[in-house]
């Protein structure tokens, strides 16, 4: 009786199976073979969080929200003056960005479905999609920075929305094109002009989409780095009104910090790549939940 | 005749019966229609009286939704599509250039397949098409509101929830909301292009009443694959097949009577 073999076990059963034996044990080493690359990416990733976690707890403090960023060498210190300068950042780049996404986003939806001029949009919006973001760094450089003499949080704003303009029109046009075109003949068939048919339904059928292309755009820009290390560059003051001058962010700081020979440094570095990564797992988990109805329907 | 159920062909014919001296509100005339090079309709010739419901029956592809769609010129949302020939509302060619397509679809209404409620309120849906043009107050606004729904046979079961998403309503609700919004523009003409063919029985019988409520007041095109349903609510009937009309009359006459081969094949269910 050898059961464990399939060839040789009981002839019922092999007479019963359709599935030859070799068909079996390709399934089972592919399987496998899934789950192992799985575990790898898992652990890998879920090892980064977890050192990200341990080392970025022991640097969490009160003080991290009160203080700006310690000169070299000096005890202590906080990453305030960081914290809020992402915030005016990111917010400028999303501000900047949301109008121009949405509406260009309308346009290769809605205006331009059988036009050349879409098709070109497209393909260079795919382009600025996928492109470097140094690239896009160095390109405000020359456009800002250079005339105006200075670092700014202007200019790095101006960065950010260059990098979170494509992922909203992408996700735009996606979401819209969702909207069951049934629905834009319904509009019509009342006696309503295009525009008062995007307005009012076709926007309306997509908000919840075009939200979630705005929380993620925003959830990129709040990570990126390159960009402003030739924009807003640093700033270990406490932040400037104006916006002129470079601004402290958490990116290039976390950038900075890092490389630092001062312990108290590297902490704060920790504790900013903490936040940072906190901030865009809720800004995802945030965009999941708005999406969510929609899909149900 | 109106009342007694005549059975012909295997069929039912229940509708009332057909007044061919109603005067005619769409002429049809050599009305040839275009996707990109395929050609759709051929010289079709055909006339919708007035207050009359005339259903255009024929197998899928045939052309009967293509020939409901130039009466409201939605195809022109698609610029690949071309009709040509003429289409007269109350005399005036609708296919010329010069006609204000808005205007027309605001005379001409209507009603798809699937529900199409807009995601917005029950009122607002309703009011969609009264706010596009007419300035009207708000208690004038409530009124049309109000007479709207109770022609779509909705009012009774959405007052009290009119400020609720129109999306949150049965399938056979949304439908009937949608031919609210459609009434509440006091258009000429109301299309219905397969209404019931996402419907239960039920919601679909309560549209079909509504369709014979709404005759006294407008004039109804309706596309429909379901022979019964041609033969219980219409008062005229047109067969199309690829693209061509082969009969058209009253509904009693073509599904009892029908002159063509083609027509008595399709109603005994031979094909299509």
């Amino acid at each position: 009786m050898d059961a464990a073999n399939p060839m040789t076990a009981a002839p019922p059963l092999a007479q019963r199976s359709r599935v030859r034996p070799s068909r079996r044990t390709a399934d089972r080493v592919l399987r496998t073979a899934c789950l192992l690359a799985t575990l790898l990416g898992a652990v890998v990733l879920g090892s980064i969080l977890l050192m990200l976690i341990v080392e970025g707890l022991r640097g969490l403090s009160p003080a991290l929200f009160t203080h700006p960023t310690p000169g070299p060498g000096s005890e202590g210190g906080g990453i305030a003056n960081a914290i809020l300068g992402s915030l005016v950042l990111t917010t400028i780049g999303i501000v900047v960005a949301t109008p121009i996404g949405v509406m260009a986003g309308t346009f290769l939806a809605e205006y331009g479905r059988t036009s050349k001029l879409a098709d070109v949009i497209r393909f260079l919006n795919d382009i600025l999609l996928s492109a470097p973001s140094i690239l896009i760094g160095l390109f405000v450089y020359t456009l800002m920075v250079r005339p105006m003499g200075t670092y700014s949080g202007w200019a790095g704003g101006v960065a950010l929305a260059i990098i979170a303009t494509p992922v909203i029109v992408r996700t735009t046009e996606d979401m819209l094109r969702l909207v069951p075109g049934t629905l834009r003949e319904a509009g019509a068939a009342l006696g309503a002009p295009a525009s008062i048919v995007i307005r009012s339904v076709t926007w309306r059928a997509a908000s919840a989409g075009i939200v979630t292309g705005v929380i993620l755009a925003l959830a990129r820009i709040a990570g990126e780095t390159a960009p402003l290390l030739f924009t807003a560059l640093n700033n270990n003051s406490w932040f400037n009104a104006n916006l002129m001058g470079g601004i402290a962010n958490l990116p290039v700081m976390i950038y900075q910090f890092a490389l630092s020979p001062y312990p108290n440094w590297q902490q704060l570095a920790w504790a900013g790549a903490l936040l940072i990564t906190v901030t865009i797992l809720a800004l995802s988990v945030i965009a999941r939940v708005v999406i969510k109805p929609q899909r149900a329907r | 005749m109106s009342n007694a159920p005549v059975i012909a062909n295997g069929q039912t014919v229940s509708g009332s019966a057909a007044d061919a001296s109603a005067p005619v509100r769409i002429a049809v005339k050599d009305l040839n229609f275009y996707y990109g090079s395929f050609h759709g309709l051929k010289n079709v010739n055909l006339n919708f009286h007035d207050r009359q419901v005339t259903a255009l029956i024929g197998p899928s592809g045939c052309g009967k939704s293509t020939l409901l769609r130039t009466f409201n010129r939605i195809y022109s949302l698609y610029p690949e599509q071309r009709a040509e020939g003429q289409i007269l509302l109350d005399g005036v060619n609708i296919l010329d250039s010069k006609v204000d397509l808005n205007d027309l679809r605001s005379r001409v209404g209507m009603v798809f397949q699937k529900p199409t409620p807009f995601p917005m309120s029950i009122y607002d849906n309703v009011a969609f098409g009264l706010r596009l043009y007419e300035k009207l107050p708000k208690s004038e606004l409530d009124d049309r509101v109000e007479s709207a729904l109770r022609k779509g046979a909705l009012w009774d079961e959405v007052k009290d929830k009119l400020k609720q998403s129109g999306m949150g309503l049965s399938g056979g609700q949304q439908q009937r909301l949608c031919i609210a919004r459609t009434v509440a523009q006091r258009p000429e003409v109301i299309l219905f292009d397969e209404p019931t063919s996402a419907l239960d029985p039920i919601s679909t019988g309560r549209i079909e009443e509504l369709i014979e409520q709404l005759r006294s007041e407008f004039t109804i095109a309706i596309v429909t694959h379901n022979m019964q349903q041609a033969a219980r609510i219409s008062q005229f009937t047109a067969f199309m097949y690829l693209g061509e009309l082969i009969e058209f009359g009253p509904t009693n006459r073509i599904f009892m009577n029908p002159e063509k081969r083609q027509t008595q094949d399709y109603i005994t269910g031979r094909f299509g």
